[in-house]
């Protein structure tokens, strides 16, 4: 008994003891923490100027081409450290870059998924459908808009609304090899009738005339978003107009039909298995001496063969030289989300993708072209070969048709090629995508 | 708590958490998906209007949908009997080797464990770069052909690479079910005069049925979802010729027209279709089993 009482008062007195300890070092933090905020206040004090903590924020962008990777995180780590000096906020850009393929898929699923992108990249073939969905931001009033040039602004711009910052834009139509052309004599063609004897010509030669890279079905659409652009400027000026409005048919434009059979008969071989990567290179390493494909691909192809002259002219569609224009076009975009939390920093973004001092440094080092007044890169040889078509008036803004009509052409000129549709067909059925794309849109 | 609803109710909760997880990420989707159907959502909007079976009308006269499914019932009906064929013969091959069992199995499993996208890629590589290679230089003109680009060869080509795919895992079952047949049962088969191949159409087959069963689903349920194989390896082209169900679906959902409520309708038809045939399946196949 007396042991447990013994015991018992050893565990109070241990208690007590503790607890007074617990007390005292409480005490002496709150000490502490008083004269270090003493401290402090007398610090600020004796300085003159009271240094404000930087806001912080945080910015998402989603792009679309993770060949860039680099240099667009570069871009945004610039943007971080120009925030901080200049506005004081702390802002942190996510930026994320899905492949290609699945972009768009992504991109949907979060902005239907109450997770959009503050900033996101769109093809501006899609800014009218997204600009209906209400996903787009009016940058008119942006200092930007002052910058981006008059016929580039045109292709951004839905409504009098300008609905995205450009990015990729360009004037594009055959690319040819032009050491090639100068061995065998040959320029560039201005008619059916000359491409056809250019044709022949590199193939006496020994050359193999047109690259076809029919892999992945939006190369071979390019032949017909270069036909019937370059016929509608040229000849059929009411053919978009009345296929709009159900009058239209593919039958009135079909001579588009002459030169892309001219381009497949003087094709290289096994052009299904050929993907629009592999063809840049086979191209650039002298496989053929024409490529219809745009000035994007400008990048592989120098990276292949870094000593190649490479040239750009439009492609003829008949033998009236009025339909031979290159094709003035904007792909990538960016564009601001309306309902993002950080508005105003997207905003800044935007404006920053265009800096006075920033920009060109960014579209030089990812091929991009010059679209803007603040760009003052000199432009690679074959952009101010297409640039000359453009002043000297031969040139067409890219038509706008439906996304679904632009598919069915790709998936079409496959079939004609491998010899399952005639063009009695194609015609059919894009005559048929039409309509029913117009319904869809009413 | 009578002892019969005791046992319900801990069977229950040990199903929960997975039951939880499965409704949440598959029967609501699924749920939500058939409401889908019923508007005309375009995948971007954030309203939609409800306009009952419209859809569903406009689909029996959709010729892309169904040309597609006819390319998916061909699919299906060809990969049903050359992958399990192949699985089968592998099984009873590697089953009757006395050596180096553990090295075939490893050697055909190997394909099942890398992802059919990927595995579609490097067979498109070899269809276009290799073969050709081979062609050329090799003087081995018969591999000369438009594997991926002809229709001709490119539903061939698809066979070839989804079979690739998914025989080792159907081996693997095969593998199992032949190692449940008791011996002596062909043993005394054999001592009664029956020849290899009366052994293993009389004796063996009988006694695997059920792995039968089970390898034929999953091709079936499998089958009609095909989208990564075909997609890496011919894009659905030339054209629309390879094109499956499922491409068919996934390109109206997310390019061109953008019709999320037409493809969700899309969706809803091939699920039924798959379900009425898995069903039927199962039911005929359960029922050989039962007789047995």
């Amino acid at each position: 008994m007396k042991k447990k009482k013994i015991f018992a008062l050893l565990l109070a007195v241990c208690m007590t003891v503790s607890l007074t300890a617990c007390g005292g070092t409480k005490e002496e933090e709150t000490q502490k923490e008083t004269t270090q905020i003493s401290e402090m206040e007398e610090a600020a004090e004796d300085t003159d100027t009271k240094v404000e903590p930087a806001k912080e924020a945080e910015l998402n962008i989603m792009m679309s081409f993770p060949q860039y990777m680099d240099q667009w995180e570069t871009y945004c780590r610039q943007f971080e450290e120009k925030m901080l000096e200049e506005e004081n906020i702390a802002v942190k850009v996510n930026l994320e870059m899905p492949s290609s393929d699945q972009y768009e898929s992504v991109l949907q699923a979060r902005l239907t998924g109450d997770d959009a992108p503050d900033l996101f990249t769109l093809h501006s073939n899609n800014i009218a459908a997204y600009y209906s969905a209400g996903n787009l931001t009016d940058l008119s009033g942006e200092e930007l808009a002052g910058k981006i040039y008059e016929n580039v602004k045109e292709t951004v711009t839905t409504d009098g609304k300008l609905l995205a910052v450009p990015i990729e834009s360009q004037a594009w139509g055959v690319l040819y090899n032009k050491d090639i052309f100068e061995e065998c004599n040959l320029t560039a063609p201005d008619t059916l009738e000359d491409l056809q004897q250019v044709c022949a010509v590199l193939k006496e030669k020994g050359y193999t005339p047109f690259m076809l890279a029919f892999q992945e079905q939006w190369v071979p659409q390019l032949m017909t978003a270069l036909t019937i652009g370059g016929k509608v400027s040229g000849e059929a000026t009411d053919w978009l107009n009345k296929m709009y409005a159900d009058e239209g048919s593919y039958a009135e434009i079909a001579d588009i039909f002459d030169v892309i059979d001219v381009i497949m008969a003087n094709g290289t071989e096994r052009a299904m298995e050929e993907g629009s990567e592999a063809g840049s290179a086979d191209f650039a390493n002298g496989k053929a001496a024409m490529y219809v494909q745009g000035t994007w691909a400008s990048g592989t192809i120098m990276t292949t063969n870094p000593d190649m002259k490479l040239g750009v002219f439009p492609l003829p569609v008949n033998d009236n030289k009025e339909c031979t224009r290159v094709n003035l076009s904007t792909s990538t975009t960016l564009a601001v989300y309306p309902e993002s939390e950080n508005l105003e920093l997207a905003l800044k973004f935007a404006n920053y993708v265009l800096d006075d001092e920033d920009s060109s440094a960014l579209f030089q080092a990812c091929s991009f072209n010059p679209l803007a007044s603040c760009h003052n890169y000199e432009s690679a040889s074959w952009v101010a070969e297409a640039s000359e078509y453009v002043a000297a008036g031969r040139a067409y803004q890219d038509l706008v048709l439906p996304s679904a009509v632009t598919d069915e052409q790709g998936k079409l000129l496959q079939e004609y090629y491998v010899g399952s549709v005639t063009k009695e067909d194609i015609i059919k059925t894009l005559d048929e995508a039409f309509q029913n794309a117009n319904k869809m849109n009413q | 708590m009578s002892a019969k609803k005791k046992e319900n109710l801990s069977l229950l909760a040990f199903c929960a958490p997975a039951l939880v997880v499965y409704i949440l990420f598959k029967l609501f989707p699924a749920i939500s998906g058939i409401f889908y159907a019923l508007t005309d959502w375009n995948g971007l909007n954030k309203t939609y209007h409800f306009i009952g079976i419209e859809n569903f009308v406009e689909l029996t006269g959709d010729r892309h949908f169904w040309r597609s499914m006819l390319f998916t019932f061909k699919y299906v009906g060809v990969l049903l009997i050359t992958a399990n064929l192949l699985a089968l013969l592998l099984a009873v091959f590697i089953e009757s080797r006395p050596k180096g069992k553990g090295f075939f199995r490893t050697l055909f499993y190997m394909p099942n464990m890398i992802s059919m996208i990927i595995g579609g890629y490097m067979w498109n590589f070899i269809f276009t770069r290799v073969l050709y290679y081979m062609a050329d230089n090799w003087g081995m003109k018969f591999l000369d052909r438009s594997w991926i680009g002809d229709p001709k060869y490119s539903f061939a080509a698809i066979i070839i690479v989804a079979s690739w795919g998914v025989v080792g895992y159907l081996m693997i079952i095969y593998m199992a079910a032949l190692q449940g047949v008791p011996s002596h049962l062909i043993e005394s088969a054999k001592l009664d005069g029956a020849t290899n191949l009366q052994c293993f159409f009389r004796v063996t087959m009988p006694m695997i049925r059920h792995a039968l069963t089970i390898c034929i689903f999953w091709t079936l349920n499998s089958g009609f979802q095909v989208f990564d194989v075909i997609y890496s390896l011919t894009g659905g082209g030339p054209g629309r010729a390879t094109q499956s169900a499922a491409i068919n679906i996934y390109e109206e959902a997310f390019s061109g027209n953008i019709r999320y409520g037409y493809a969700t309708a899309k969706s809803t038809v091939l699920f039924l279709i798959v379900l009425v045939i898995t069903v039927i399946q199962l039911n005929i196949m359960k029922k050989g089993e039962q007789e047995l």
